[in-house]
């Protein structure tokens, strides 16, 4: 029962959620005109299905059980050629995943205050961390002539505005900006 | 003849110095994604859409498509000589590629791919040139009915065509049709699913959606599996050359590059499918009806020639949709598309006319950058196949900042860089519950296509929906989105019930 559960999670997710919008839909405020389908009737009517499909697969997946599933014809060519045998099997390190998802937030939190040059610095370094790359020279270089050169390539070639920072981190940003003669 | 002196002048365009040197950055970089651990053909091309917010529309145009060619024959490099598909599309060059390098001919692989891709490229851009301004100049009769069919069918191909179950393709899809309602309505000016948050107010971005989904999200994923440490172990010191097929041997293919190419086109055209279909499916129509069907997979041409070359072919019949209709034929051209629409042009019927001069320029690069992409790919194999010693960790740490710039560079909010994390996180569960990523991004950039056409044909029939069925362009339409699919599903199901019965 617990195995189909799981397997119908992701659909009672996607129905509650379909539900809710449809509700909101609802509420939608526009100037209506007689006769005219207003600017709810898309989204309902795409909710809607996807409450059809999403009730589909809660039936079969947790009532019935069963786990035949059509396949898209991209799916079934890569399955009967054997192409994806073997990925199953190989391991999985939910932590990475979790520290790379938590660095990338932080990442974006602190940029506006680091600004992107200390920002970026710093994330490079600890990405190739958590993604289990040792060579720490490599890391070191990488992650310092990195974010020059995106610098570089964007603010001075491309003309993107990065992040500076703010006092006191703004500082460094600017006095790199002098040194590229960024104005 | 008018055609070809609008092409004539689309090579001389082509041919200033400027644009020359992006088209040839676009072929390098499309190879090293193809053969790059970590990325994709349709990742690298998200990845280099910020470079061309600053460029002019045709150089922005070339730098992508050129990207999205070479990306279709950089990773059968990898595939022959150390069996690593670099692409999906590549994995049918593994089973006679690889065996043909196997038995020691690995240079005269190479050499079949490098007549492969650029015969079929040859003949694929040949084709999309004659066949792209009587396609527009038919689409010209098309009304909001026609449109709205031909959109349905392209988002029905999508699901039944693609990666994933049919289900969860079709959720995919309606998630990204949702995603496209998000902001203030072009009919009514009606705020919808905005929270009265100002950035949702102005609607959420597609470029934020494929950036998120698939740049991040595959990082992610890859990151949860772990890195492979050092670099793929491969030895790419070894030596590598180029052999040609002589004139007799090509010759005796001739059937199977003309099935190849045909297929190829015939798949590009088709909304949903792409490179890596046509692969696998002229690799399987050579195992019907070629001349040694029964011997692929034992290292002969046959077996090399024919996926490559319908990869190749497929991005010229890709071309024809988009450019014609605005309607993207795979993940690649619905960058593309994007491109276009960033530098305010909507590709369609009307193209030809306004912009005539223009598209033969994109045509006149396609076919330069298929012989430039042959060129260098005969040339500089070896510093290519280098790439694969780069750290996968060092290499996705860039892609991440990549998508990051390319998100920010865009409005230069940073609020965007929040919601393509949260898209990242999305694609990542997207690949982790095997949802599709492709379908949802379509649906992004033609739900508001299709919401428009949806309406205006409402509007002007009194609410009668039926007027699909009774216009015969959009009836056709509409069945083939039908047959597209239910067919998939139905034969699946016969195959399970005469399964099930062989084994009672």
């Amino acid at each position: 029962m617990l195995n189909r559960l799981l397997r119908a999670a992701p659909y009672i997710v996607l129905q509650l959620a379909a539900m809710y919008f449809y509700q909101l839909a609802g509420h939608i405020e526009y100037p209506a005109t007689p006769g005219r389908i207003g600017p709810d009737f898309w989204p309902k009517s795409i909710l809607v299905l996807l409450g059809g499909v999403c009730i589909y697969e809660i039936i079969k997946n947790l009532l019935i059980g069963e786990t035949f599933t059509a396949a898209g014809l991209l799916e079934k060519l890569m399955k009967d050629s054997g192409a994806n045998e073997g990925e199953e099997k190989l391991r999985s390190y939910p932590m990475l995943l979790v520290g790379g998802i938590l660095l990338t937030v932080v990442y974006v939190a602190t940029i506006d205050k680091l600004g992107f040059f200390l920002a970026t610095i710093a994330y490079l370094a600890l990405f190739m961390v958590i993604g289990r790359y040792r060579r720490w020279g490599v890391i070191a270089i990488s992650s310092v002539l990195g974010s020059l050169a995106l610098v570089f390539i964007f603010m001075k070639v491309v003309y993107v505005s990065l992040p500076l920072g703010t006092e006191p981190f703004s500082a460094v940003s600017l006095w790199l900006l002098a040194i590229m003669g960024v104005h | 003849m008018e055609a070809l002196i609008h092409l004539g002048n689309g090579f001389l365009q082509v041919l200033q110095p400027a644009n020359l040197l992006v088209l040839f950055i676009g072929l390098v970089l499309g190879m090293l994604v193809a053969v790059l651990p970590g990325l994709t053909l349709v990742m690298g091309v998200v990845l280099a859409l910020p470079f061309t917010y600053t460029m002019e529309l045709l150089p922005a145009i070339i730098l992508l498509t050129a990207m999205y060619v070479s990306g279709t024959y950089g990773g059968a490099f990898t595939a022959i000589l150390f069996r690593i598909p670099g692409e999906p599309i590549d994995v049918p060059l593994l089973w006679d590629g690889y065996t043909m390098g196997r038995k020691g001919q690995p240079a005269k692989a190479l050499g079949w791919t490098l007549f492969a891709a650029l015969g079929g490229g040859l003949i694929t851009t040949t084709v999309m040139v004659l066949a792209s301004a009587p396609v527009a100049t038919f689409a010209l009769t098309f009304s909001s009915p026609e449109y709205f069919a031909i959109i349905i069918f392209g988002l029905t191909s999508v699901v039944s065509l693609g990666g994933g179950s049919i289900t969860n393709a079709a959720i995919s899809l309606m998630l990204g049709l949702m995603i496209a309602t998000v902001g203030v309505d072009s009919i009514y000016g009606a705020e919808r699913f905005a929270f009265g948050v100002p950035f949702l107010q102005d609607g959420i971005e597609y470029l934020l959606v494929m950036v998120g989904a698939y740049g991040l999200g595959e990082v992610f994923t890859r990151l949860e599996k772990g890195f492979a440490g050092d670099g793929t172990p491969a030895d790419t010191d070894r030596s590598i050359s180029t052999e040609f097929p002589t004139l007799a041997e090509m010759l005796k293919l001739k059937m199977t590059f003309l099935r190849s190419s045909l297929v190829g086109i015939i798949v590009g055209i088709i909304p949903g499918a792409g490179a890596t279909v046509a692969s696998f499916v002229a690799y399987g129509v050579e195992g019907q009806y070629g001349k040694r069907g029964k011997e692929l997979g034992t290292g002969i041409a046959e077996g090399i020639v024919a996926p490559q070359t319908a990869a190749t072919s497929s991005v010229g019949g890709a071309m024809i949709p988009l450019l014609t209709m605005g309607i993207p034929g795979s993940g690649a051209t619905a960058i593309i598309l994007g491109a276009f629409l960033l530098h305010g042009m909507q590709p369609g019927p009307q193209v030809f006319v306004t912009s005539g001069p223009f598209v033969y320029a994109v045509f006149a690069s396609i076919f330069l950058g298929i012989i430039g992409m042959c060129i260098l790919g005969f040339f500089a194999i070896k510093p290519l196949v280098k790439v694969l010693e780069l750290p996968e960790a060092v290499v996705s740490a860039f892609v991440v900042l990549f998508c990051f710039i390319g998100a920010f560079a865009a409005r230069n909010n940073l609020s965007d860089l929040y919601v393509i994390t949260g898209f990242g996180i999305l694609g990542y569960l997207f690949e982790k519950f095997s949802f599709p990523i492709a379908p949802m991004v379509l649906g992004v950039i033609l739900g508001p296509l299709a919401e428009s056409s949806f309406m205006t044909m409402m509007v002007s029939n009194g609410n009668d929906w039926t007027v699909l069925m009774g216009r015969p362009v959009s009836a056709t339409v509409m069945v083939m989105a039908v047959v597209a699919l239910v067919y998939p599903i139905q034969r699946q199901l016969r195959e399970r019930t005469r399964r099930n019965g062989t084994k009672q």
